[in-house]
């Protein structure tokens, strides 16, 4: 493994100043390191300097008090996943949180870590496979093993983003809050994930160097809104999503007032189904809407030559998710 | 003392025991193969009655459990040797590749590095052929040397799939070309026109993956060798013996100077026997360096060059009459075994049919040659064959468990048709004689598979019983336990024949100096070893029983050995004497008594037979396995809980191969993309379904019969055709993943 320095700032200044000093060469914040460490175990990150958050305080504080809900990035999936109040109200994310990795995976992973991670494309994952993700000229998966790659928003790179949490995050509308040395900055989470098309093919997000996700923020839960995540694992056990769906809407009644749809395992980004949220305000939902509403969920799909089936099993997600929320 | 005559007379000739032929199974690198040997025809030892046994035949907590959960039990990774330097492997990236660099000079100066070691310059043949080792004073430093090597690989042209090695000009793999001329078997024209014929006939194409074994623990070693004349070399081996005796040859030491242990081992399957290119590699920096050399496999290396269960490819033609007998098949086979040949058990599997034909091919690629694996040849086969047999049925509108019935040839299996149909709910099932439809999101369905193994054993284990002076009694051998239960049943029989209890008697094993070892391959251990120890046990008995006549002045018939203690029966004062007062009069030495294979304590051919019940989504073409069951022959059960285990294990290991396992290559980048336990999917805990696992009584063999590889082979078949009588849809091709099942339902556009 690449020799490095392991630091331990004491504040949130410290460490988002340590990642410019020029003197100390490639930096990684380290929070959960659940994917940080395989990574630098495959020599895909090789830093010179690791800065470990965990000695940072304040990182991990968890509040739903309020109303709204702001959670610590350094929170941990078991933290969500066991949280009484985010299953009443954010019932997606305590979906998403417990159909992560094993138990033990997530008494260490956090939130952070979780929306930050990298993909899981085995081209990705492999130090000989100098693919568009690493720097090299060629999306592997997109002529090669694609079965489990993107059917939307592909190209340049394929990959799907692996994030659980964050198709459901999405969903609830959530902001994510990032602190560099320069100060804060807020943005919806939908827009902290960038296509390969749209930015550095390398990146997945907007995070730029000495960048450090603080927290996220979640509105507090309408009157009358439901939400749930259907996620679809090759194998049960320990698995990333083939397909996944993060569902929020309010009602009036039955009839849909709202309506937030975000699809994971299918893009390099949490994905909006924007079409399929508009077919549903003001209605009410019933078995053919709900159909519709999952077609148009995969407007635009292109499967590529080993996943066209992401398209039905997808479309069976959506309608199972909905069909679970009007209830 | 009499005087033993100095040549046999006349009526000592006469007095010799008859002998008689047997057929035994002998193994070679766990591959089964029966020859006729010549035994005394004498039954000197016999298993007592089933009825009457008090440790065996009931279920015995295996005596290791506790070192194992408790993580006290060392394992070869876990040995630690004075001044040990720790071993690291490259393998060639590539399947076929010229190794243009290495910088053995960088490698040495990285800190700690002791040795570095090129294993192969010039052309790497496979994908993962190790090129070089580098041993250090810590494993990270072990591998910094290896990254140091700068290795690089210029690609030369490869071949690892199907359709690229079997074109004309192919990449070679071999200089006979990359299809080998086909072992034929049948005459083909009669048994296509008695397939064509009939009044129901079908075709149909398999495949299956190459799967992994996938050893929780790597393959490995550690060469205890600091110069000198001695060394003792630690191995996750199926054959200690053979092991210590092959590593003898490469130290250049005489085989009686190498000791083999393996304490515990983290599964085998079939993958490991002899030296290995880490052991000989091991061996050779021992040698060089004059300290003990630890080298396990990393885990990608273990996915890349130590072996597999073969892929292949069957084309069937099969067809029956109106009463659903076979009246002929017709197999055209590849098998995919990488530079290795590949195994393939016969069509038709199991089954009879009045005609047949078969054709079988191997076809080489740049992998890593198959090896045993736990049925070499027959979880393919039978897959095939189960699978052609419900399109049969299906097509001529016949009961899936009827045809069976009808086309078995021997009755064990009609009898396990009927259990299993029992247990998994066939009576009550709808869908006899065609499949159900894809509505809803849980379709149900039933599938089943039958099989067979010999499971015999052969005169290859020296078993030593020591009775102690305190009362203390150890069983050994020079065997190793491969999680099996070994230790557990050499204590049990022990214990059994002595009136004592599992826990008063302590099985030694994994040490290559123990009397002689069978290797454990093709589930002949027990039968092998069972009646060795079977054998020293009743002659230890008999020599304590002769022992206390001399003592007591009784004679030594009377005496009977029971857990209340050691009675007489014709004692006039019937007196229970405790068996460490028993033992307590023997001399400081004690007693010891060597025992042997005895073939009538041993019986082989063991039938079973499954049923799978799954549950298909339609919507999603996720397969659930909802419950299976297993009734398996085992000859005379020695422990009835550890039997079950393996049944259960080999259940799961059809399981995987079923749905999700399967070696995933990249043609072009030459790369495995699944050589890790996150991309190869084995089952996990949610994956397991309700197993009903029956010994199957009926089964009056007289002796013991290894059962280890019977279980694993009909799992996949069963469920593969489970998941096409729940919903109709057929999946030809392993492991069935949601995107085969919805494409078969015509989902995918």
């Amino acid at each position: 493994m690449h020799s490095f320095r392991l630091v331990h700032p004491t504040s949130l200044d410290e460490a988002v100043a340590l990642a410019v000093d020029p003197a100390a060469g490639a930096t990684k914040y380290l929070a959960g390191g659940q994917d940080l460490l395989t990574e630098m175990k495959e020599h895909l990150a090789t830093p010179d300097r690791v800065v470990n958050l965990k000695s940072v305080p304040g990182l991990a504080e968890f509040d739903s008090s309020g109303g709204e809900l702001r959670i610590g990035a350094l929170t941990t999936l078991a933290r969500i996943e066991h949280d009484a109040t985010v299953r009443a109200h954010w019932t997606a994310l305590a979906e998403a949180a417990e159909s992560i990795a094993s138990p033990q995976i997530r008494s260490c992973a956090t939130v952070g870590g979780n929306l930050c991670q990298r993909p899981r494309c085995p081209y990705y994952r492999m130090e000989e496979a100098r693919c568009l993700k690493k720097g090299g000229t060629e999306c592997f998966a997109y002529g090669g093993h694609n079965k489990y790659n993107a059917i939307l928003g592909g190209g340049p790179s394929y990959i799907v983003h692996p994030s659980d949490l964050a198709p459901a995050l999405v969903a609830l509308n959530a902001e994510i809050v990032l602190r560099s040395k320069s100060g804060e900055r807020r943005m919806p989470l939908e827009q902290f994930y960038v296509l390969p098309a749209d930015g550095d093919v390398t990146q997945e997000t907007v995070l730029t160097t000495g960048e450090v996700v603080t927290e996220l923020r979640l509105p507090a839960a309408e009157k009358g809104s439901r939400s749930t995540y259907v996620k679809f694992k090759e194998r049960e056990s320990f698995d990333f999503a083939l397909a996944a769906v993060a569902a929020s809407l309010t009602f009036d009644g039955s009839t849909v007032r709202s309506a937030r749809i975000c699809l994971g395992g299918v893009a390099p980004i949490p994905w909006r189904a924007a079409r399929a949220e508009q077919l549903l305000v003001g209605r009410t939902l019933d078995s053919d809407l709900v159909r519709q509403a999952a077609a148009a969920a995969l407007h635009g799909a292109e499967p590529l030559s080993q996943n066209a089936y992401k398209i039905p099993l997808t479309q069976t997600l959506v309608e199972r998710a909905l069909m679970a929320l009007a209830r | 003392m009499a005087l033993e005559p100095l040549h046999p007379s006349a009526s000592a000739a006469q007095d010799a025991p008859k002998k008689k032929k047997i057929k035994v199974t002998k193994v070679v690198n766990g591959i089964d193969t029966e020859v006729e040997i010549e035994v005394d025809d004498v039954a000197a030892v016999a298993w007592p009655e089933r009825s009457k046994l008090r440790v065996l035949n009931q279920p015995i907590p295996r005596v290791d459990g506790p070192v194992k959960v408790s993580g006290v039990a060392r394992f070869t990774h876990d040995v630690r040797a004075p001044g040990m330097v720790w071993a690291r492997l490259l393998v060639s990236p590539l399947p076929r590749a010229k190794v243009a660099n290495l910088d053995v000079e960088a490698a040495r100066k990285v800190k700690g590095v002791v040795h570095v070691l090129v294993v192969k310059d010039g052309e790497s043949g496979y994908l993962g052929d190790p090129v070089a080792a580098v041993a250090a004073e810590t494993l990270e430093a072990a591998e910094d040397g290896l990254r140091a090597l700068a290795a690089r690989f210029e690609p030369l042209p490869w071949v690892v799939d199907h359709d690229s090695a079997v074109k004309d000009g192919a990449p070679a793999v071999t200089r006979g070309g990359n299809v080998s001329k086909p072992e034929l078997d049948g005459d083909a024209d009669e048994a296509r026109e008695a397939v064509l014929s009939s009044p129901t006939h079908v075709e149909a194409t398999y495949s299956e993956p190459i799967q992994h074994h996938a050893c929780l623990e790597t393959h490995g070693v550690v060469v205890d060798y600091r110069g000198g004349s001695e060394a003792t070399v630690y191995c996750s081996t199926q054959y200690a013996q053979g092991f210590a005796a092959d590593a003898a040859k490469e130290l250049g030491l005489p085989a009686n100077a190498v000791t083999g242990i393996v304490e515990h081992m983290g599964g085998g399957f079939g993958s490991k026997f002899g030296l290995d290119l880490q052991g000989l590699v091991a061996c050779r920096i021992s040698k060089a360096i004059g300290r003990p050399v630890h080298l396990m496999l990393g885990r990608r290396e273990e996915f890349l060059m130590a072996g597999n269960r073969s892929g292949g490819i069957q084309t069937l033609q099969i067809g029956c009459d109106a009463e659903g007998r076979i009246t002929g098949i017709v197999a055209d086979s590849y098998k995919h075994g990488g530079v290795g040949r590949g195994s393939l058990a016969t069509f038709p599997y199991c089954y009879t049919a009045a005609t047949h034909h078969r054709s079988v091919r191997s076809v080489r690629m740049h992998l890593d040659a198959n090896r045993a694996m736990r049925a070499p040849g027959h979880p393919q086969a039978s897959f095939a064959m189960e699978s052609v047999l419900d399109e049969l049925a299906y097509a001529g509108n016949l009961d899936l468990v009827e045809i069976r019935k009808r086309n078995v040839p021997h009755p064990a299996w009609g009898r396990q048709l009927d259990r299993a149909a029992l247990e998994i709910g066939w009576a009550d099932h709808p869908y006899k004689t065609r499949p159900g439809e894809p509505t809803g999101d849980e379709c149900i369905g039933i599938g089943f598979g039958i099989s067979t193994w010999g499971g015999g054993g052969s005169a290859d284990c020296e078993v030593e019983v020591r009775l102690e002076r305190d009362g203390s009694v150890s069983t050994s051998c020079g065997i190793q336990d491969l999680g099996t239960g070994t230790r557990t049943y050499m204590a049990a029989i022990t214990a059994e024949v002595l009136g004592l209890e599992v826990r008063d008697v302590k099985a030694v094993l994994g040490d290559s100096r123990l009397g002689r070892g069978v290797a454990s391959g093709g589930s002949v251990t027990t039968a092998s070893l069972a009646p060795a120890v079977m054998d020293a046990a009743t002659k230890a008995r008999n020599a304590l029983a002769k022992h206390l006549a001399g003592v007591l002045g009784l004679d030594a018939e009377g005496f009977r050995f029971l857990p209340e203690g050691v009675v007489h029966e014709r004692a006039k004062t019937p007196t229970v004497m405790t068996w460490k007062k028993a033992c307590g009069t023997l001399p400081a030495e004690g007693l010891r008594a060597q025992g042997e294979w005895v073939a009538s304590l041993a019986s082989r051919g063991a039938h079973c037979t499954q049923a799978a019940r799954v549950a298909v989504d339609p919507g999603t073409g996720r397969v659930r396995v909802l419950h299976m069951v297993c009734v398996q022959e085992v000859g005379l059960p020695l422990n009835r809980m550890a039997l079950k285990s393996q049944i259960q294990g080999a259940m799961i290991t059809a399981l995987g191969y079923a749905l999700t396992e399967g070696r995933v290559l990249d043609p072009v980048l030459g790369l495995q993309l699944n050589a890790n336990f996150e991309d190869y999917k084995m089952p996990h805990a949610l994956e397991i379904p309700r197993m009903t696992t029956i010994i199957d009584d009926d089964d009056l063999s007289s002796g013991v019969i290894g059962v280890g590889e019977p279980p694993v082979i009909p799992g996949a078949g069963a469920i593969a055709n489970a998941v096409h009588n729940a919903c109709g849809a057929r999946v030809r091709e392993l492991p069935i993943t949601p995107d085969k099942v919805l494409a078969a339902l015509g989902k995918v556009v």
